[in-house]
């Protein structure tokens, strides 16, 4: 009667992950994580190199007079 | 004050829903609170409802709790209109459904938090878009850890998605046998060799079933993963669900309306009594069946009424809800029901989702151009027709179209007319016992003729 009592007390009840992630595909996470992950960072810093010209772009169309008075 | 269980909430122990008086109340329990205080706090919650991404609730009083000896709090989502599930929605639906759940895993990772589970049924369309309700869905993220729900996403949405895409649009109604979402061995086996060749569906599908069937009873040695890995897991899982495509055009229904039996005057007279008959009734909410893309159910939703937009083609329905959606409208909402067989109650003691037509009761319901269909192509007596309208819904706006109209013929042109008792006289003697006709019109240039009624 004891033993339950305590488990129940050391070990309290979680609501943690209630559905089972499965063990495969709990495996290929891991395995893809580093390809896609690395692809993830490229395209973070290639939408980041884009965004920049595009920007800088902008810039210059929506300010035209701007550059015709700096050249 | 009598206090309901809902049968559908009893995996997470983090709480349950319940009704009470008309009004659906969710229990936090105790062991959910760090979660979600942590919702709260870390600005995820607001974030989430401010985006119309999460059904916003309020905190009640911990003296509503249905279990007060293990409740931390107790909380009233927004109620809404009608409840559907993913078995009923159609290729883009489901696909939104997807998308809307990895945002918000995105988002919750921005903010420290993960999702903990990824079932098509945590979502809901409410005003024309989907809606995430399940609020205690969402836990404490650790770096290192893999996410926790990737295999029930790609089965309940991913999956499903696939088939449709490379085969067959009707997939989607297996839903209903696979409440868990398809198993991904099943779904490798059916799509084309060619999509080994696209990464997503390599990884996510293919290597994906290869690898549960691998490791099934195996012990794993459980290794971390970065939160960069974890991201771009889910960013190539956005980027997979947002290349695939179905082109709705093509079906016979979908291009229905091209070749009716109306001319245009008919067409818009019909419109115009279909529209009094709704003025007379004042519903609030109308249930549209075989209502193909929408025409006339947009007649009641274009008025502010909750219009639930029904057909049993996928195409029809698909162009259905991308109207809507194009047009931002939040009263109408489209669902593949075959009346023949309507969802049934599914899952664990077919408790766990309820029947389409024990849901909930219709104000109205419109019948236009359906009745042949029930009678002839399904052999159903009036009898047994006015039986499922009456269970349905309270008013009925019915359409008769009598047996030399080309539209009946040609549901007879293969078979023997054993339909001797198919005539609008025979037709009003049997409805009239169930129900109180208001209103009675011809359209003209036709011989068809419209009905308003009132249950008995």
């Amino acid at each position: 009667m004891i033993v339950p009592i305590l488990f129940v007390a050391i070990f309290p009840e979680s609501a943690r992950a209630y559905i089972d992630p499965g063990s495969g595909s709990y495996i290929l996470q891991i395995v893809i994580a580093g390809l896609l992950g690395a692809s993830f960072t490229v395209k973070l810093y290639w939408k980041k190199i884009r965004s920049l010209f595009s920007n800088k772009k902008k810039k210059v169309n929506e300010n035209p007079n701007e550059k015709s008075e700096t050249s | 004050m009598k206090k309901v269980k809902l049968r559908s909430s009893f995996r997470d122990l983090s709480g349950f829903v319940f009704e009470k008086e008309g009004r659906v109340l969710r229990q936090v329990n105790k062991v959910y609170k760090k979660d979600y205080d942590l919702l709260i706090s870390s600005g995820l919650y607001n974030e989430l409802v401010s985006n119309q991404l999460l059904i916003s609730h309020s905190e009640l009083g911990g003296n509503l709790a249905f279990e007060k000896s293990i409740s931390y709090k107790v909380i009233e989502p927004k109620k809404l209109d009608f409840i559907s599930y993913p078995y009923e929605w159609c290729f883009s639906q489901l696909k939104d459904a997807g998308l809307l759940t990895l945002r918000i895993q995105k988002l919750a990772l921005k903010h420290g938090l993960t999702l903990k589970d990824a079932s098509a049924y945590n979502i809901q369309f409410y005003k024309g878009r989907p809606v995430f309700i399940d609020t205690l869905s969402f836990e404490k993220y650790h770096e290192g850890e893999p996410w926790v729900a990737y295999r029930q996403f790609c089965q309940h949405f991913l999956a499903p998605l696939v088939l449709v895409s490379f085969k067959d649009p009707r997939f989607t109604k297996l839903l209903r046998v696979f409440i868990d979402g398809f198993p991904l061995s099943f779904v490798s086996k059916l799509i084309p060799k060619r999509t080994w060749l696209n990464l997503g569906l390599l990884t996510h599908i293919h290597l994906h079933a290869r690898s549960q069937s691998y490791y099934a009873n195996k012990k794993i040695v459980k290794k971390k993963i970065t939160k960069v890995g974890l991201r771009g897991i889910v960013d190539n899982l956005e980027s997979t669900l947002k290349s695939l495509s179905w082109n709705p055009e093509g079906t016979q229904w979908a291009e229905y309306y091209s070749f009716t039996n109306y001319n245009e005057e008919a067409f818009v007279y019909k419109k115009r009594i279909v529209n009094s008959f709704i003025d007379t009734v004042k519903p609030k909410i109308v249930l549209d069946l075989g209502a193909n893309t929408g025409v006339f159910s947009r007649i009641a939703s274009s008025q502010k009424i909750v219009t639930i937009s029904v057909d049993n083609d996928p195409a029809a329905v698909e162009r259905n809800y991308l109207e809507s959606k194009k047009n931002k409208e939040e009263y109408i909402l489209p669902l593949i029901i075959d009346l023949e067989n309507p969802s049934p109650a599914i899952g664990w003691m077919s408790e766990e989702r309820t029947s389409f037509i024990e849901r909930r009761p219709f104000d109205l319901v419109m019948s236009l151009a359906l009745l042949h269909h029930l009678s002839i192509s399904n052999n159903l007596p009036f009898d047994n027709v006015a039986d499922f309208f009456k269970k349905v819904g309270r008013f009925l706006i019915i359409e008769f179209i009598p047996k030399k109209d080309s539209q009946v013929q040609r549901l007879l042109t293969s078979r023997k007319d054993i339909f001797g008792s198919y005539s609008i006289d025979n037709f009003e003697y049997v409805f009239a016992k169930h129900f109180r006709i208001i209103r009675k019109e011809k359209i003209p240039a036709s011989e068809r003729v419209l009905y308003l009624m009132c249950k008995k």
